[in-house]
């Protein structure tokens, strides 16, 4: 008799656990759906100026104001631009600019990181916090004495000038979130590494790159976004001959009328790019390569 | 295959000083254990060694060659660090191959497939070849650390605690297993730990460092048996050294030693009291260890009267703290002694073990039968 109540009392208490398991399972599924729909939502919301943008540049200027979806899409403002303009002219020469910027910044900032974290010299904090004040001061200050100097030396105009005064805006960046990366590194590896037989120079590529790209790679690419996006400094300091997509986007808005379809064309294209630029290098992203080097 | 010799050491970090015009010669296939509390210098010592710190002064001779401007790599060093310092972004396989594929000690891939199965099986890591370190427990990332260090065949080999993170029973094989390879490789080893047991087991000489100085260089006995100073005795041995004031007098015309406020003094050997009478010693410390303190729960004449203050039992044996008189003596007891806390105990000590150092400078004067410990181990290194 006591046997078949707690046979029966184990049956009550499994049918239980597996009410429990079915709750659980509707909660995670009601959990995951909520999650979704509030990520849709905030999608909705970032990617909406995006799509905003893609509309209008097939909207002719006539319909521009419409702010509803139903329009007799064109490919007119793409024929202005494209053909129309020396725009893919202007698309190079940003890329060359931004490129030669970044790349610039990359040689000289990693041994400067590399320097600012591992060696110990007078001031070095406050080398540092220079580097990094050079980011405070809006653009539009200093570019007024940059713009006199350049003229003056001969820099006015030129690919070189341009991306030496991105310098400003690329480096400070690159140079602290790498040094950060290899700060985490113990210095220990990279002894262990001249032990095993190598140079100082193959210990750096074959240890320590390895090691700060997630870092490097990150701040590179906001390097060549902040580099791109660049309006201050190529709207003073280049002219004629050099001419970037922020200011050549400027160029439709003319003086009797803005020709916003043209402008969303140009900058659609422009931020193609940094598109497939976020992209590609999203794989490299990969944060917590140092751990596991030294004794947790 | 090399003999290490520095002259004049002397490394400091800001105003702190390291080490502090440290001399050290290291013979040829010697294994010589550094042993000192934290802060010593000693990774200090090994990284000068190595040639990844520099000494602002002194020299570092390996084979009588001054290394001080010459490049890690070129030394031929290989060394196990204190925090591993694996390469995160390389495999277990690769971490541990990684000195055979360097430039300067190139090896084929089937020789360091080889070579890398070895270590491994050695280290017992060999079912881990694609795991990344961050993979790893503390004692595999070790053990590939060690594996990564073993797997050349270098003049020198520096290890800083080695040992410190694996499991009581894989550190007693690797002690064996060390201690072979370096006896078949024919190469010096200089060896840091915090563990005494292990210094005295692998160790041929023992170097004490303290603040960046040595304080006594010589054999597992010699630093058991005759300890150059009060900090060296108290290093060495489990339950630490008993050390108690003792005042000098004569009775009967024997030498006597008056300690705990005892009415009956305890006897001084007659060659330890020639020495002490030689230098007109009258107030010394007295050194003297567990296992040469006998007990007795019953009263028994000549015994010093104390209470039980604590009973440790530690496996194969009983640590039993004994209150003297406000003095704690430390003994070392049968591993089934039952004892209350309070409860009246009589000890009597082996003063032929006694050791004598000096009240003020806390230094060794003497011991009986010293010779006994020194005499045998200067001869056995001399036959090496």
């Amino acid at each position: 008799m006591a046997s078949t109540s707690t046979i029966k009392k184990e049956r009550k208490d499994t049918s239980a656990l597996v009410d429990t398991q079915k709750n659980k399972k509707a909660m995670t599924a009601l959990e995951s759906f909520g999650r979704n729909a509030g990520l849709c939502i905030y999608a909705l919301f970032a990617l909406f100026p995006l799509l905003w943008m893609i509309l209008c540049s097939f909207k002719a200027d006539a319909q521009m104001y419409n702010t509803v979806f139903r329009f007799t899409p064109t490919l007119d403002n793409y024929e202005a631009v494209l053909l129309g303009t020396d725009y893919f002219r202007a698309f190079f020469q940003n890329l060359i600019v931004s490129g030669g910027a970044v790349l610039l910044t990359v040689v000289a900032g990693v041994p400067a990181a590399y320097a600012l974290a591992r060696y110990n010299f007078k001031k070095k904090e406050d080398v540092a916090f220079q580097i990094l004040s050079f980011k405070f001061a809006p653009e539009i200050m200093v570019i007024l004495p940059v713009f006199l100097i350049f003229q003056k030396i001969g820099l006015y105009d030129t690919y070189f000038g341009l991306i030496w005064v991105y310098q400003l805006i690329t480096m400070p960046l690159l140079i602290w979130v790498v040094r950060g990366y290899f700060e985490d590194i113990s210095v220990e590896v990279e002894q262990a590494a001249q032990l095993d037989g190598y140079k100082w120079f193959n210990v750096f590529f074959k240890i320590l790159i390895p090691l700060v790209k997630p870092g490097l790679v990150a701040s590179g690419l906001l390097a060549f976004i902040f580099a791109w996006n660049s309006f201050t400094f190529p709207l003073v300091l280049s002219g004629f001959n050099i001419q970037t997509i922020t200011i050549t986007s400027l160029r439709y808005i003319a003086s009797d009328t803005v020709h916003y379809g043209q402008v969303a064309v140009a900058s659609v294209i422009a931020v193609l790019p940094e598109i497939i630029a976020c992209l590609f290098i999203q794989k490299h992203l990969v944060r917590g390569l140092s751990f596991g080097a030294v004794k947790g | 295959m090399a003999r290490i010799t520095l002259e004049g050491i002397t490394k400091l970090y800001g105003k702190m000083t390291a080490l502090d015009n440290l001399d050290l010669d290291v013979q040829d296939n010697e294994f010589l254990v550094l042993f000192g509390p934290a802060g010593a210098g000693k990774t200090t010592l090994l990284k000068t060694i190595a040639g990844v710190e520099f000494p602002q002064k002194g020299l570092v001779k390996i084979d009588g060659e001054i290394m001080n401007h010459v490049e890690p790599m070129y030394r031929n060093i290989s060394m196990v660090f204190e925090n591993y310092a694996l390469y995160p972004h390389m495999s277990v396989y690769d971490n541990i191959a990684s000195p055979m594929r360097s430039k300067l000690y190139k090896k084929d891939e089937a020789y360091i497939r080889a070579q890398v199965e070895r270590v491994t099986q050695m280290m017992r890591i060999d079912n881990l070849w694609e795991r990344r370190p961050s993979q790893l427990s503390n004692g595999q990332r070790q053990r590939v650390a060690i594996g990564r260090c073993l797997v050349r065949d270098p003049n020198v080999f520096l290890m800083d605690e080695p040992l410190a993170h694996l499991d009581a029973k894989l550190r007693h094989f690797m002690r064996g297993e060390l201690k072979e390879i370096q006896s078949s490789f024919n190469s010096t080893t200089i060896y840091v730990t915090h563990d005494y047991m292990e210094a005295m087991s692998l160790a041929d000489r023992i170097a004490v460092l303290n603040k960046g100085k040595i304080e006594q260089l010589g054999t597992s006995l010699e630093m058991y048996y005759t300890p150059c100073n009060e900090f060296v005795a108290r290093l060495f041995g489990e339950p630490e050294i008993n050390i108690f004031d003792g005042e000098l007098t004569e009775q009967d015309g024997k030498m006597m030693v008056r300690a705990f406020g005892q009415p009956e003094p305890l006897c001084v050997e007659p060659d330890a009291a020639a020495v002490l009478t030689k230098g007109q010693h009258r107030q010394v410390h007295v050194g003297i260890r567990g296992n040469d303190v006998s007990f007795s729960f019953d009263k028994l004449p000549g015994w010093i009267q104390g209470s039980v203050y604590a009973n440790e039992p530690i496996g194969n044996k009983v640590i039993m703290v004994v209150d003297v008189g406000g003095t704690h003596v430390l003994l070392v007891a049968p591993n089934d002694t039952q004892a209350e806390i309070d409860q009246p105990v009589y000890i009597s000590l082996n003063m032929k073990n006694a050791i004598y150092f000096d009240a003020d400078g806390e230094t060794y004067i003497v011991r009986s039968d010293a010779e006994r410990y020194t005499g045998k181990l200067a001869a056995a290194m001399e036959g090496r």
